[in-house]
């Protein structure tokens, strides 16, 4: 049994310890939006926060997160309006989507260490996760734009 | 059964009232779940929460099978195609809804279930819209027909006075909403002949088509709530993985030993496949309570096989074998072009250019793998849950491997995680079926790990093309030939896909398309040979782009070096063989004004990226390159220009800029439309530059991202992407900004260092090489 | 976390047998009633608690899975696998007989209630720096705190004569030297508490400290690095190989939360040193071990923030377009950089592996390590995890990483037989977690 928190709340898992978190998060917690896509942590689709960090989860195992807290991107914002995901809407950054999740997670962690990321940045920074749409042009729009408004609100706080 | 989580999450409901159809699935957050509604209704709104579509409230208006009108006044517009990224619902809907002027908050879609009524299922090929223009807008002008006319008969007036704007019908003195005239009740329908004979709304009055509308599917793709077939759930099933066989072909099973999975926790069993369709022949799948006890008991079980005969194909085997055939004139079958008997010209010829052009196997890589769940339901139809492109294609081999009648078998609708001609090729559902079967319908969800996928891809065959022209003494260009061997992938399933060449043999468009160019260059032979070797080692798909992604990386690169021969300037030589003459000169409707307009995309392409300028760095040059999409048929006229230094040091290639040209006809959704020419031209450089595997002993050689390296961020260039203004038919973008790149590239590479690379991908030890040499 | 220390029975070849064998006899102490011992001052039991966490005696007294200080905890040696001895107060199979006396003598001078030597597994060289007040604040936590657990740990697996514990004494005159701290007159008072904590309860020498072939610390290397468990402690010393001089800030942050921005962070062994240990200790007792240690390694006052390794490190960092032409740059940009990038500045939690200790110490163990399996649970930052590539890379993309790193970040000389470093340590290094 591994006890950990998921989107703020406290779940117990029954699983063996060697389970990659992503399928325990998708097959035993049911949340879906994470998604698999090439197993060896080079594509980020997987991406979670664990303690706050953008995490890829095919590969971390499920003893690895207990006691942490993990962030799916279903907890990233109770209403999904993160400026990560506003940006992402009014971009209509998404093509067929699949990937999307884990490009939300991984910019929003981002934008947490590097507030006001320079091209170069996001492309150091994002360039772990695949789009096979090749929705990057937009993506690296996105994120700026998620800066500009995070970094907003905080000078408007 | 299986890993119980036990839960402290306080939302975490059992689901309750969910057994209408024996299997409960659910495809959601924690814990909620819902069962399938009843089969019509089994589909996908991807703008829901938990993708159950819209129900209709009080009576409904339903002029024809794409769509109804509730009592509400909401519309729900029947979709046929796959969603893969290209929004292709909303755009479809808009079509409708702007035709039966509806306001669209009002409209929501619903991506149908399988059903013989929907006729042909496929979404590939750039058709979608294409093919939707003329049905959906004949089926809004139906609609808005009878509302007007229900109207006017109520108000007794006639109906000619009145007009329908954003769900309201008036006359100028009444009013009437759609929701309204829906409730009252309207029995109107329409044979096929009045609608075809309906009167569509002038392009001038298109209020949604061509605006801007944030597309249905995106909130849930940004919110983790958009549900592919990877998610998909049902109440007690089980999971496969499978082995694959050393051969895609012709293997089969000698023994399995699975001792030592017996200590894996959850392991279930292991299934040799029966597969009376011969899809999957050799499949062994590992079963478990969850996904990794299937996986890690995958890895402890020991299966031999008898290998087909491919087991030791190289893609340079293939090669030479296509070498070979085309080396005989015999082979392949002869497109019907204006001319195709080039003796004489090439007889008579002054002088002659001819160049081979190779292009290395590429991965689909779709970012979801392949998967598929399937079981048999309580009313003993077989139901199998995936993302799909083709399904008319694949119900026929899954009746065969489910030895069960077409009717019994019904495919269930889910948002694909990537689609690129991947999941045109459904046999991946196979497997899954049999598995079922094979446990007596119990409910089984098959998943690929992205090794299996990769090996189990029907990849983009390998390709050698040889290219020739003549001249005559004026260095005029008289003759043209083109030839290309590869697999074929319609010849191989669907082989019934297959027009006859002028010399009575049969050939895959989708593996020559491009190639019969709309340049008028006398003489002009163009040959389709199917590389039997390369069919039966790996099973040929149709991969973005198909045929055009590849013959015309062959096509305008040898324009460039007919060019350079004669002493012309690339983009001027190409400007005056597109003549629009003859067989070029186009046609009605989709192909109106032919060559002049391909023209038109080229010059504006060259003109938005300064080509020709002189004063570029050291170097760094532009090449340019000009196609018509997809086909003859559905042209798209497409030009791109990119804008590249290459290093002398180490032969890399830095891309510094590409700009795209589309003419085609009317852009339904214009940020869509730039969406998908944004992807399709990153495409096209990612095969160009960074994408490519080879066959090795019967199987590809790179099965996951440690090897197989497509474009990223940080690869990804500036691009200026434009569309001429035009109200001619739409057809499609989702393929052709990828058909421009490759061959832009390595004219831009030539115009930089002098040196012509005929191979894709472009690496750059390639490039190296050839500056030395 | 002493998994490898090695026994020291031979020393009875060069010493007298008869002389020894009055040297060695120890009288037994008699056992104690359960009920015996009064009951202790809170504050006591307190003290006790923490030093207890400081000597992370938990760490090798709990078995994995086991009951904490039950005991039973294997420790591979190179000469055969030893068990560690239950601690509980439990009477029979615990120390629960044992006096306070008893537990002095065990901590001071390696020898049970029984009058039996312990083996130097046990670090009772460090411990015998202790003062007695002390060793009776951790005996009085025991026996007041730990619940007592009946379970006799596994006979431990030693061949003869390595197993006849009246040997260690041998071992014991040789190497050992007994006695509580003395303070350094020259020194302040801060210093001499950080070297009373560090050479006493937190023993770091036991795995900074070369040992002979004996397996007994080479006094006059103190803190000179050693390997243990495949894995490096590096040098506490001024051959101390970081790139960014170490200053008392970061060896306060590292011992406190696990994670020194400028360094790295504490894993492998040293994960539970920190997370399990010493970080339990008062500020002010964390203060005093970053100055004595800041001391040993000589260092300076400079800001590292702006240190001239840590900017060169940041713009070798910059993402290169051409990331492509090396396996290993190419597997950084894709599968590293999204955690480990940095821009103006390094940011705690985003380690930078040109300056990193793993990427700059003489051997790649501990780089390749974290590559396999990753820094989780009792390791690092808290709450944060690095998940491992063990099942995600081969050993020669492992390889092309490290040697990258290597090379394009801490500029510093390749690496010799990487690959087969990575191979064993995949093989044979024992996984973290």
């Amino acid at each position: 049994m591994i006890d950990f928190e998921i989107n703020g709340r406290p779940v117990s898992v029954d699983a063996d310890p060697d389970t990659p978190l992503l399928w325990a998060i998708r097959d035993e917690i049911g949340l879906t939006g994470t998604k698999f896509g090439c197993g060896i942590g080079m594509c980020g689709a997987c991406t979670v926060h664990v303690g706050g960090r953008a995490t890829r989860s095919c590969i971390t195992t499920l003893s690895d997160v207990e006691g942490t807290n993990v962030t799916t991107i279903e907890g990233l914002d109770a209403e999904a309006k993160h400026p990560v995901q506003d940006a992402w809407r009014n971009l209509r950054v998404p093509q067929c989507g699949y990937c999307q999740s884990g490009q939300i997670m991984q910019a929003a962690a981002l934008l947490q260490d590097i507030p006001n990321p320079s091209d170069e940045d996001i492309d150091a920074v994002m360039t772990g996760n695949l789009c096979r749409c090749m929705t990057y042009p937009r993506i690296r729009q996105a994120v700026r734009d998620a800066a500009t408004a995070m970094t907003g609100d905080t000078n408007n706080g | 059964m299986g890993n119980k989580l036990i839960s402290r999450m306080t939302n975490a409901a059992k689901p309750k009232d969910m057994t209408r159809r024996g299997f409960l699935v659910s495809m959601t957050a924690a814990g909620v779940a819902f069962g399938f509604p009843r089969a019509s209704y089994a589909a996908m709104d991807p703008a829901a929460v938990d993708g159950v579509p819209i129900q209709a409230t009080g009576d409904t208006f339903e002029p024809s099978m794409w769509y109804w009108i509730d009592a509400n006044g909401q519309v729900n517009v029947n979709i046929i195609r796959a969603e893969m990224g290209q929004h292709v619902g909303t755009a479809i809907a808009r079509i409708l809804a702007d035709e039966l002027e509806v306001a669209w908050e009002d409209v929501h879609i619903t991506h149908v279930d399988t059903d013989e009524k929907w006729g042909l299922m496929v979404t590939g090929g750039s058709w979608s819209i294409w093919q939707s223009w003329p049905v959906y807008r004949q089926a809004g002008a139906a609609g808005r027909t009878a509302l007007i006319e229900a109207a006017a008969k109520m108000w007794d007036v006639a109906h000619d006075t009145c007009e329908a704007r954003n769900g309201t019908v008036t006359d100028g003195t009444n009013t009437a909403t759609y929701a309204e005239l829906v409730a009252a009740g309207i029995g109107r329908s329409f044979t096929a002949d009045e609608l075809a004979a309906l009167p569509l709304k002038p392009h001038s009055e298109l209020r949604l088509v061509g605006k801007d509308v944030t597309a249905l599917d995106i909130e849930n793709k940004t919110n983790g709530k958009a549900i592919y077939g990877l998610d998909a759930k049902v109440d007690g099933m089980v999971y496969g993985v499978p082995m694959l066989p050393p051969t895609r072909l012709g293997s089969s099973v000698v023994s399995i030993d699975d001792s030592g999975a017996k200590d894996v926790k959850g392991y279930l069993q292991t299934l040799a496949l029966d597969d009376p369709s011969g899809t999957v022949p050799g499949w062994v799948v590992v079963l478990g309570e969850t996904l990794m006890a299937a996986k890690w008991a995958s890895e402890a079980i020991a299966v031999e096989w008898s290998a087909g005969d491919t087991a030791n194909v190289s893609e340079e085997d293939i090669n030479a074998r296509s070498r070979a055939l085309i080396a005989d004139p015999e082979t392949g079958g002869i497109l019907p072009t204006e001319t195709p008997d080039t003796t004489a010209a090439f007889e008579g010829a002054a002088d002659t250019l001819e160049a081979e052009y190779t292009t290395q196997t590429v991965l689909h890589f779709q970012l979801e793998p392949v998967n598929a769940t399937a079981f048999q339901n309580e009313d003993g139809i077989w139901e199998i849950h995936t993302g799909n492109q083709w399904q008319s294609l694949i119900l026929p081999t899954l009746s065969t491997a489910l030895d069960a009648p077409a009717d019994k078998i019904i495919m269930r609708s889910y948002m694909l995680g990537g689609g690129f001609g991947r999941r045109l090729n459904g046999d991946y559902t196979v497997p899954a079926a049999l598995t079922s079967k094979a446990l007596g319908g119990k409910p089984v969800k098959l998943v690929f790990f992205r090794e299996d996928d990769a090996q189990f891809d029907s990849p983009r065959s390998p390709s050698v093309q040889k290219l020739r022209m003549a001249f005559d003494t004026d260095n005029q260009v008289v003759g043209m030939e083109h030839h290309a061997a590869a697999a074929w992938p319609t010849g191989v399933l669907v082989p019934s896909f297959m027009p006859k060449g002028v010399n009575g043999a049969p050939y895959d468009p989708f593996a020559i398309d491009g190639a019969d160019h709309w340049y008028s260059v006398g003489a002009h032979q163009v040959r389709a040979i199917s590389n039997e070797l390369a069919n039966k080692t790996f099973r040929p798909g149709w991969l973005r782009s198909v045929g055009p992604g590849w013959t015309n990386f062959a096509v305008e690169s040898f324009m460039d070096e007919a060019a350079h021969k004669v002493g012309a300037d690339p983009l001027a030589f190409r400007l005056e063989h597109l003549k629009a003459e003859g067989y070029n000169a186009g046609s009605a409707p989709n192909a109106v004004g032919g060559a002049s307009r391909q023209a038109a995309v080229l010059q504006r392409v060259a003109e938005m990226s300064g080509y020709g300028s002189t004063d570029l760095p050291e170097d760094t040059a532009i090449g340019i390159a000009t196609t018509f999409g997809q086909s003859r048929s559905m042209p798209t006229w497409t030009a791109g220009a990119v804008k590249l230094r290459v290093d002398r040091e180490n032969g890399e290639i830095e891309v510094q800029k590409m700009w795209l040209a589309f003419d085609c006809g009317t852009v339904v959704d214009p940020d869509g439309a730039l969406a998908q020419c944004e992807g399709a031209a990153l495409w096209g450089l990612s095969m160009a530059l960074y994408e490519g595997t080879k066959i090795e002993n019967g199987n590809v050689a790179d099965l996951n991202l440690g090897s197989y390296t497509p474009l990223r961020m940080i690869d990804t260039p500036e691009m200026e992407i434009d569309f001429v203004e035009s109200t001619e038919v739409p057809v499609g973008l989702g393929e052709p900004g990828t058909t421009v790149v490759a061959p832009a590239i390595a004219n831009a590479i030539y115009n930089a260092v002098g040196v012509r690379m005929r191979s894709l991908p472009i690496r750059p030890d390639d490039v190296l090489a050839a500056l030395k040499a | 976390m002493l998994k490898q220390v090695v026994l020291g029975g031979l020393a009875v070849a060069v010493v007298g047998a008869i002389g020894f064998g009055i040297y060695a006899y120890k009288p037994a102490y008699e056992p104690i009633a359960a009920d015996q011992n009064a009951e202790f001052d809170p504050l006591v039991v307190e003290r006790g608690r923490i030093l207890a966490a400081a000597g992370y005696c938990a760490t090798c007294h709990t078995a994995a899975d086991g009951e904490p200080y039950a005991g039973n905890y294997a420790m591979e040696t190179g000469f055969g696998t030893i068990y560690s001895t239950n601690l509980t107060p439990d009477v029979e199979t615990g120390i629960g007989a044992y006096s306070k006396e008893a537990f002095r003598r065990a901590m001071h001078e390696g020898v049970d209630r029984e009058g039996r030597h312990l083996f130097p597994a046990f670090p009772y060289d460090h411990f015998t720096k202790m003062t007695d007040d002390d060793v009776d604040a951790i005996y009085a936590y025991i026996m007041t705190d730990v619940a007592p657990v009946k379970a006799t740990p596994t006979e431990n697996e030693l061949p003869f004569p390595l197993n006849q514990r009246f040997l260690q004494a041998g071992w014991k005159l040789l190497f050992a030297d007994f006695g509580r701290y003395t303070p350094d007159a020259d020194q302040s008072d801060e210093w001499n508490r950080g070297a009373y904590l560090a050479e006493g309860i937190t023993h770091c020498g036991a795995c900074h400290t070369p040992r002979n072939a004996l397996g007994a610390e080479i006094a006059s290397a103190q803190f000179e690095g050693a390997e243990i468990d495949r894995w490096i402690a590096p040098a506490l010393t001024a051959d101390n190989p970081s790139s960014v001089p170490w200053n008392t800030s970061e060896f306060k942050s590292y011992l406190k939360d696990g994670v020194a921005t400028y360094h790295g962070i504490a894993a492998g062994p040293m994960g539970p040193v920190v997370h399990a240990g010493v970080r339990e200790l008062p500020e002010a007792d964390l203060d005093a071990l970053s100055v004595y240690l800041a001391d040993k390694v000589g260092a300076g006052d400079a800001d590292p923030a702006q240190s001239d390794a840590v900017l060169a490190s940041l713009d070798s960092n910059r993402p290169d377009p051409k990331y492509r032409r090396d396996l290993g740059a190419r597997l950084y940009a894709t599968a590293c950089a999204s955690c480990h990038y940095n821009t103006q500045q390094i940011a705690q939690g985003r380690p930078d592996l040109g300056i990193n200790s793993s990427t700059n110490l003489d051997t790649p163990n501990n780089l390749i390590h974290v590559i396999l399996d990753g820094v989780n649970g009792p390791e690092g930052m808290a709450g944060v995890v690095m998940p491992g590539f063990r099942t995600a890379l081969t050993d020669t993309e492992v390889a092309a990483i490290a040697a990258y790193l290597r090379d394009a970040r801490a500029g510093q000389p390749a690496w010799p037989e990487l690959e087969a470093t990575v191979a064993d340590i995949r093989v044979n290094g024992p996984q973290a977690h």
